[in-house]
């Protein structure tokens, strides 16, 4: 079986993280986001999964180089020379995507996680014959969305509506398809988009149907919702009894430490906390819904929280780092500051307290 | 005078990537020494002056950049103004004379009698020859360019005071908290070999200290030169201050214009300043219109032979438009910065701002800023590859690299 990923863009809203890193390599509960979704499409046997990228095709080859010998699986690019929108890609990557066996194959959203029931969906798809499946997921506010409007009992996709005024629905479009090739005979290689063209025709012709997502779905692709979806994930981890959780008399709630991670003494640790490999923590540290990536160094007796602390940067003692406050790489918090909801660019030193939300260049 | 066998030595410090971070967004995507005012690099614009020196064997440019950024570059203007130039790579901070001395051997090869030291981020007009003479005549191991500033804004320069008879460097106070002089150093030297010398003192002295320090626990608590390694030196406060009143160093003072190059918004400033100077030096390079068979052009404007400019269009005061920028039917552009492959579409307004390479302006839409080149947002700074949609408009703002606009803001930092 195949799969796209649709990779695209810069990963603009995931600044400064992106600065240094392209967005699908960026770690997300110690993992890179593209890797928890290629390890889900191997266990069901995928076996080949194509990128569509349009940004840093050496970065992005390099890194799919040791993961195909590591999970033994397929990695291809197919890279834009100008934007396709969310369906042109498809058409790109139709060689890798149909074979002689007719198969179908999945499109996932790169930025999206979710607990992946992609075997469910298969079976799903096998029982209403239909030419295409998407996962579909419940939300508070979907005027914020597109909305799919469908049929309860079958699934059966009726239409969908971008931002509706009036309650139409609460079911949104996860970002996950399964779809037949012939599909691909309806998109063209220009941009196109699939919420707006294409699936909007196969649900006329009464082909299209949803399957309702159960467990977590976020969209992490900026940082309010990657800090939500952290939470969430490590929640799911937890329901399955993960071993990969942290315990301990320092630990309170759902926290994730990379094996090379190093803690002090005192320290208090979560909930909703990821520690990347080779970090140090040092004593007296009170960490809480956040992320610290790879290589950082937390002084004694800082205070982080709802935060996002890039690669290899550091705090310093006492400080108190929170409220949304974002580090990019190689960023060094002196001793004794404040930051509140800080956004800072890679290579700095913050030496004065800021107080308010702000974007440090 | 100058005998045949002078020869003078150029010495450009370029700093490096992540040290001057107050360069971005635009040193996201350039080099600051290579960000172009008023048509030409940063960093050209001292090269080109060097060349007024009589006897110039060889320019050196030294920085932290990774050879590679500079390689096209140093090989273009070595063949274009016929003067070596070259790049030569820190490979570890040394101060800003440490790292002169750091390449004394090369600096040396050519046997110079003197040599030139320049920061590349300051915009002056460099009167290197004049200046020469003047420290042939003092006859002292340096001299300094300096320029009167407004009392209240010396307080961030390195301050200097001097005999106005003899010229001679009496004091030498670097960003002083209190008044000093309304004289400041603009970052340009003149130095005889034995600057050498007094940097390798400075480096013993404090080799000797620490030293001292091992044997002594009081010499171990002086804050002074505590966390400083022996090889790092700094000009100012290492060699200026405390030489100066021995009559070893000198002033020159300039009465042109100087402005330090530090954020974007200093480089629009110091591209209309390199553009009035071209009024003077190479009315040739600047631009000329009515309307009729050529856009209209008011004041100093600079345009590449290979922009497209439309005829409707009105250009100037201070605007450069780079290569294969396409300026559309009734456009207006003042004080400005248009960089590489922009497009600007018909009837859009961008007035003190800095539009980024391949960046795209829609029709009606407008781009502006304050102008205050002080301010954080006073100048509007468009990344690379920015698009502005038509009717839409930015004001004081600065936009990284990539984003499209579809939505008017005013006021803000867009990552």
């Amino acid at each position: 079986m195949k799969a796209l990923i649709l990779v695209g863009g810069f990963g603009t809203r995931l600044r400064p993280l992106t600065l240094s890193v392209p967005k699908p390599l960026v770690e997300f509960a110690n993992k890179p986001m593209i890797l928890h979704q290629i390890e889900a499409l191997k266990a069901i046997g995928v076996t080949e999964v194509v990128l569509a990228i349009n940004y840093q095709p050496e970065v992005m080859l390099n890194f799919l180089k040791e993961f195909e010998t590591k999970l033994g699986i397929k990695i291809t690019c197919s890279q834009e020379t100008e934007p396709l929108g969310t369906a042109g890609p498809l058409a790109l990557a139709r060689d890798n995507l149909v074979d002689d066996s007719g198969e179908p194959f999945f499109v996932l959203n790169s930025d999206v996680i979710s607990e992946y029931p992609l075997q469910e969906m298969i079976d799903f798809h096998k029982s209403h014959g239909g030419e295409a499946s998407i996962l579909v997921t419940k939300v508070d506010e979907p005027s914020k969305y597109g909305v799919v409007v469908m049929e309860e009992s079958t699934g059966q996709v009726e239409r969908f509506v971008e931002k509706p005024k009036v309650f139409v629905g609460n079911k949104i479009n996860a970002g996950i398809y399964l779809l037949n090739p012939s599909v691909l005979d309806q998109i063209e290689l220009r941009p196109t988009s699939i919420e707006k063209e294409v699936f909007p025709n196969i649900a006329a012709e009464k082909k299209l149907y949803a399957m309702v997502l159960p467990g977590f779905w976020m969209d992490i692709g900026q940082p309010r919702d990657y800090i939500t979806g952290l939470r969430l994930y490590l929640d799911s981890l937890k329901k399955k009894s993960s071993p990969k959780l942290a315990f301990g008399p320092h630990i309170i709630g759902n926290v994730l430490v990379d094996e090379s991670a190093k803690i002090g003494e005192g320290c208090l640790i979560g909930p909703d906390v990821a520690i990347g490999s080779g970090c140090i923590v040092e004593s007296g540290v009170r960490l809480s819904r956040c992320t610290i990536m790879r290589g950082v160094r937390v002084k004694k007796h800082a205070c982080i929280s709802s935060s996002i602390i890039g690669w290899h940067s550091t705090v310093g003692q006492w400080a108190r780092v929170e409220n949304m406050t974002i580090l990019g790489e190689d960023v060094h918090v002196c001793d004794e500051i404040y930051s509140n909801g800080g956004v800072v660019l890679p290579h700095k030193e913050i030496k004065s307290s800021i107080l308010n939300p702000e974007i440090v260049m | 005078m100058g005998s045949t066998e002078e020869r003078v030595v150029a010495v450009i410090m370029v700093g490096g990537p992540t040290k001057g971070t107050r360069f971005r967004p635009l040193s996201l995507n350039i080099p600051k020494p290579l960000f172009p005012l008023a048509g030409q690099a940063m960093v050209h614009h001292p090269i080109s002056a060097c060349k007024k020196i009589p006897n110039l064997a060889q320019i050196y440019l030294v920085g932290f950049y990774e050879e590679r950024e500079f390689a096209l570059f140093v090989s273009s203007v070595s063949n274009e103004l016929r003067v070596p130039v070259r790049y030569l790579r820190e490979d570890k901070p040394h101060g800003s004379a440490g790292g002169l001395y750091n390449f004394r051997d090369l600096i040396m090869e050519d046997n110079p009698s003197h040599i030139v030291l320049l920061n590349c981020d300051v915009c002056c007009s460099f009167p290197l020859p004049e200046m020469l003479e003047a420290h042939r005549r003092y006859g002292g191991m340096g001299t300094i360019l300096v320029i009167k500033v407004s009392p209240e804004s010396a307080y961030q320069f390195g301050e200097l005071v001097a005999d106005p008879d003899t010229n001679e460097l009496l004091h030498y106070t670097e960003k002083p908290e209190t008044f000093v002089s309304d004289r400041i150093n603009c970052g340009v030297y003149i130095f005889t070999p034995d600057i050498f010398t007094a940097i390798q003192g400075v480096s013993t002295q404090r080799k000797d200290r620490a030293t001292l320090r091992r044997v002594s626990s009081f010499e171990a608590l002086q804050p002074a030169n505590r966390s400083l390694p022996t090889d790092y030196v700094r000009l100012d406060q290492d060699i200026l201050s405390p030489l100066a009143g021995k009559k070893h160093l000198y002033v020159y003072e300039t009465k042109d214009f100087w402005e330090q190059i530090k954020s974007p918004g200093m480089s629009l400033r110091s591209s209309g300043l390199y553009l009035a100077q071209f009024r003077f030096t190479s009315p040739h390079l600047l631009a000329s219109g009515d309307g009729t068979k050529n856009a209209t052009i008011s004041g100093d404007v600079y345009i590449h032979p290979s922009a497209k400019v439309h005829p409707t269009a009105k250009i100037g005061p201070n605007v450069s438009i780079s290569a294969n920028a396409r300026i559309g039917a009734g456009v207006r552009l003042v004080s400005c910065i248009i960089l590489d492959d922009v497009e600007i579409k018909e009837n859009a307004v961008v007035i003190h701002a800095i539009v980024g390479w391949k960046s795209s302006i829609g029709r009606w839409s407008r781009v502006q800023a304050s102008g205050d080149y002080n301010a954080k947002l006073g100048v509007t700074i468009l990344g690379e590859s920015v698009i502005v949609e038509d009717e839409v408009v930015v004001i004081n703002s600065i936009v990284l690299p990539n984003k499209t606009l579809n939505v008017s803001v005013q006021e803000e930092i867009i990552l």
